[in-house]
């Protein structure tokens, strides 16, 4: 009699938690629910906001067959007076519940980010479902345009060239792989400001705009690419607190790379010093062993920022000779005084222009305080605008590739 | 000799019973406000349409369970599953190296000398489990090693805590102030491995997920041990239902996850400090005189 009064128990009991986990099952059934790949945020028109959801279409995302045919993806737009309200609105109009797990992108207008964003980054936070690996992007063109113009040009899923167009940062250093989180860490604390990647688009074709002091000058929206993808993110945009406060070009986005230590190499084009009318091309390695100082010097900071890099000589010319010793090392001196002035005049511009700590150099700067209160006194990120930079690089250009003398 | 026995030495039956009631109470309340705590992180990230009820059933059904079976039972699932918890945390720890900022351990002081080395005391109770060290000796097989057994945990406990705390201060400026598992839980949805190895706060979450449950049943099992020791019944099984359903009602006494995080952090960690760290040694150091006192005069 007692087993079929237990059984019985246990029957209830486990129907009674089977009925009580159907609700969250039903919401995170996998047929009740919209994936988002990409948010755009956009000035409204009638309401704060213009938001849209890029979506893949069904059947198109996960598939590994049918390698010849791109993913088509959609764009629903929505008018609300914030993100939640647009969600909601969308869950609505899509009869499905939006869900932010596979969103890899979030666009804002630079409009929006001029206004500020801080509402949306702390709401965007705060939601179970994103991944702090979302890319944040500024567009220089309206978001929506943004997405529309970013199609896939060697991969056929659009989700695979979100996830995978940060990593060139690795190579190049033009662009500088902001994610959610990192927005976030940098917007809440007292010692460092958010950046985040600049985006943009051009329009497929070269004009007098196209042309640069410098190649590494450019930014999104820069026409510099004939292509596929009118997309294009080169470059950061810089922010004081939640507003957007200038750009970096590809060059000084090189240099965030550099200091932050997220590069792995770089190439630069550098005065040939034994001819001055010739460039000579490198590929730069950063040493892993960079310190940076940071010391309070009558009251405002004295940053010093010491790295090294080795590098090798791509361009060569009938009358290479890259055995020479004396040749390397006035080539290492050249790209020495190159990178030097690289350096200090992007440190020189995030302190005096944007005022701006992107660097995180006030993480250092907390050790020569006692306590939180003595550092919040200072204020560093007003502070910061008062520094002093020294720069120290050693440069060593080891060789060129194949061919060492011609 | 446990603390229960110390303390009939010291004061007789009555306060073994004072001293038994106080602990019992202490063990019941904190499981219960952890099993809270830890249920509405659960609900916030996975079930969010169930109601904390469920939620919190679960994990007392499994309570039930476990000790149902012998306590080499869940002494054997936490000797497995400890490890694993272990390893969770390390590889946290290691998988997210590269977000750290080392510097956000300045400035030395914190926030002041008085709120570091003073208030700061309070987070004493972060090493809550030492408890569990007063009523250790007699289950163990070799009480002599009581010492060393104490040590060690205590030191792997610690390396555990620093650890834990480390990625959360030296990932977020913002989670230093409120609790571990959502902190925890952020830390482990920043672990990816290229493309592959992606979401797997999944895979952490339920191994604390089945950490949790054998600490509850190992926390319910003293409380038992406990009650069985100071009204000396025979058997503890029949107390499995009545003391879950305890810590069930209890945890779902708070409203919502403030007030239960405020009883956590204003009303339990003070509790928890009067209990193990105050009371439990002033009966330990009293003894201690009693039997010195006993000796100098047996020697006079």
């Amino acid at each position: 009699m007692n087993k079929i009064v237990r059984n019985i128990f246990i029957l209830i009991v486990i129907l009674v938690l089977l009925l009580a986990f159907v609700p969250s099952y039903t919401s995170l059934n996998i047929d009740n629910l919209a994936y988002v790949i990409a948010i755009g945020i956009d000035v409204g028109k009638n309401e704060k906001f213009e938001i849209c959801f890029q979506f893949t279409q069904n059947g198109s995302s996960g598939s590994e067959s049918g390698q010849d045919q791109k993913s088509a993806s959609i764009i629903n737009t929505v008018e609300a007076p914030s993100l939640d309200a647009a969600i909601n609105l969308m869950n609505s109009y899509l009869a499905k519940k939006i869900n932010l797990s596979h969103c890899r992108l979030i666009v804002f207008s630079e409009e929006i980010a001029y206004r500020g964003i801080k509402d949306e980054i702390y709401t965007l936070t705060n939601n179970s479902e994103t991944r702090p690996s979302t890319s944040i992007i500024i567009s220089k063109c309206n978001a929506k345009s943004y997405l529309d113009n970013s199609s896939p040009i060697l991969e056929n899923l659009i989700t695979k060239y979100y996830e995978i167009f940060p990593n060139s940062s690795k190579y190049t250093g033009y662009v500088y792989n902001a994610t959610l989180g990192d927005f976030f860490n940098q917007l809440v604390c007292n010692n460092c400001e958010p950046f985040a990647i600049l985006g943009g688009i051009h329009d497929n074709s070269f004009n007098e705009n196209s042309k640069f002091e410098d190649y590494s000058d450019i930014k999104s929206s820069d026409n510099t690419f004939l292509g596929l993808r009118d997309s294009q993110n080169i470059g950061v945009a810089v922010f004081k607190g939640d507003k957007l406060v200038g750009e970096l070009s590809a060059s000084e986005t090189l240099c965030l790379s550099i200091i932050k230590g997220d590069v792995e190499s770089f190439y630069i084009r550098i005065p040939n010093p034994n001819d001055n009318n010739k460039k000579i091309d490198l590929l730069m390695y950063p040493d892993n062993s960079r310190k940076i100082d940071v010391d309070i010097i009558n009251g405002s900071p004295y940053i010093t920022y010491e790295t090294k890099f080795s590098g090798k000589i791509y361009s060569i010319d009938e009358d290479s000779k890259f055995l020479d010793s004396d040749t390397l090392d006035n080539i290492s001196q050249t790209a020495n005084i190159y990178i030097n002035d690289l350096l200090t005049n992007y440190l020189y511009k995030t302190s005096l222009v944007f005022e701006s700590d992107i660097n995180g150099f006030g993480n250092y700067c907390l050790s020569n305080f006692l306590t939180t209160s003595e550092f919040k006194k200072y204020n560093w990120l007003d502070s910061y605008s008062d520094s002093t930079f020294k720069v120290s690089i050693k440069t060593e250009i080891e060789s060129s590739f194949l061919v060492t003398e011609t | 000799m446990d603390l229960f026995d110390i303390s009939e030495v010291l004061g007789g039956k009555v306060l073994k019973n004072i001293l038994g009631i106080i602990f019992i109470v202490y063990i019941l309340l904190s499981s219960s406000i952890f099993l809270r705590n830890f249920c509405e992180c659960l609900q916030i990230v996975y079930y969010p349409s169930t109601n904390i009820i469920f939620v919190i059933l679960f994990f007392i059904i499994a309570i039930c369970i476990v000790n149902h079976l012998q306590f080499n039972a869940s002494l054997k699932a936490n000797l497995i599953f400890v490890p694993f918890v272990l390893i969770s945390i390390i590889f946290l720890f290691c998988a997210n190296l590269r977000y750290f900022t080392p510097q956000r351990i300045f400035p030395i002081l914190g926030n002041g000398l008085f709120d570091t080395f003073i208030l700061g005391i309070g987070n004493i109770y972060a090493l809550n489990g030492v408890v569990f060290i007063y009523f250790l000796p007699p289950l163990l097989k070799e009480p002599e090693k009581l010492k060393k057994i104490a040590i060690s945990s205590v030191c792997i406990s610690s390396a555990y805590l620093i650890l834990s705390v480390s990625i959360i201060l030296f990932m977020f400026p913002f989670f230093t102030g409120i609790d571990e598992i959502i902190p925890l839980y952020t830390a482990a949805t920043y672990v990816e491995f290229g493309s592959f190895f992606q979401r797997l706060e999944s895979i952490f979450l339920l191994i604390w997920i089945i950490a949790f449950s054998c600490y509850l049943s190992i926390v319910n099992k003293f409380a038992m041990l406990l009650f069985k020791k100071i009204t000396n019944i025979k058997h503890s099984k029949p107390l499995i239902f009545p003391f879950a359903i305890i810590i069930l009602a209890i945890s779902l006494i708070p409203k919502n996850y403030a007030i239960s995080k405020f009883y956590e952090v204003h009303i339990y960690r003070y509790f928890m400090i009067g209990v193990v760290f105050v009371l439990g040694i002033v009966v330990l150091a009293l003894s201690y005189f009693k039997e010195k006192k006993k000796k100098v005069i047996k020697n006079e």
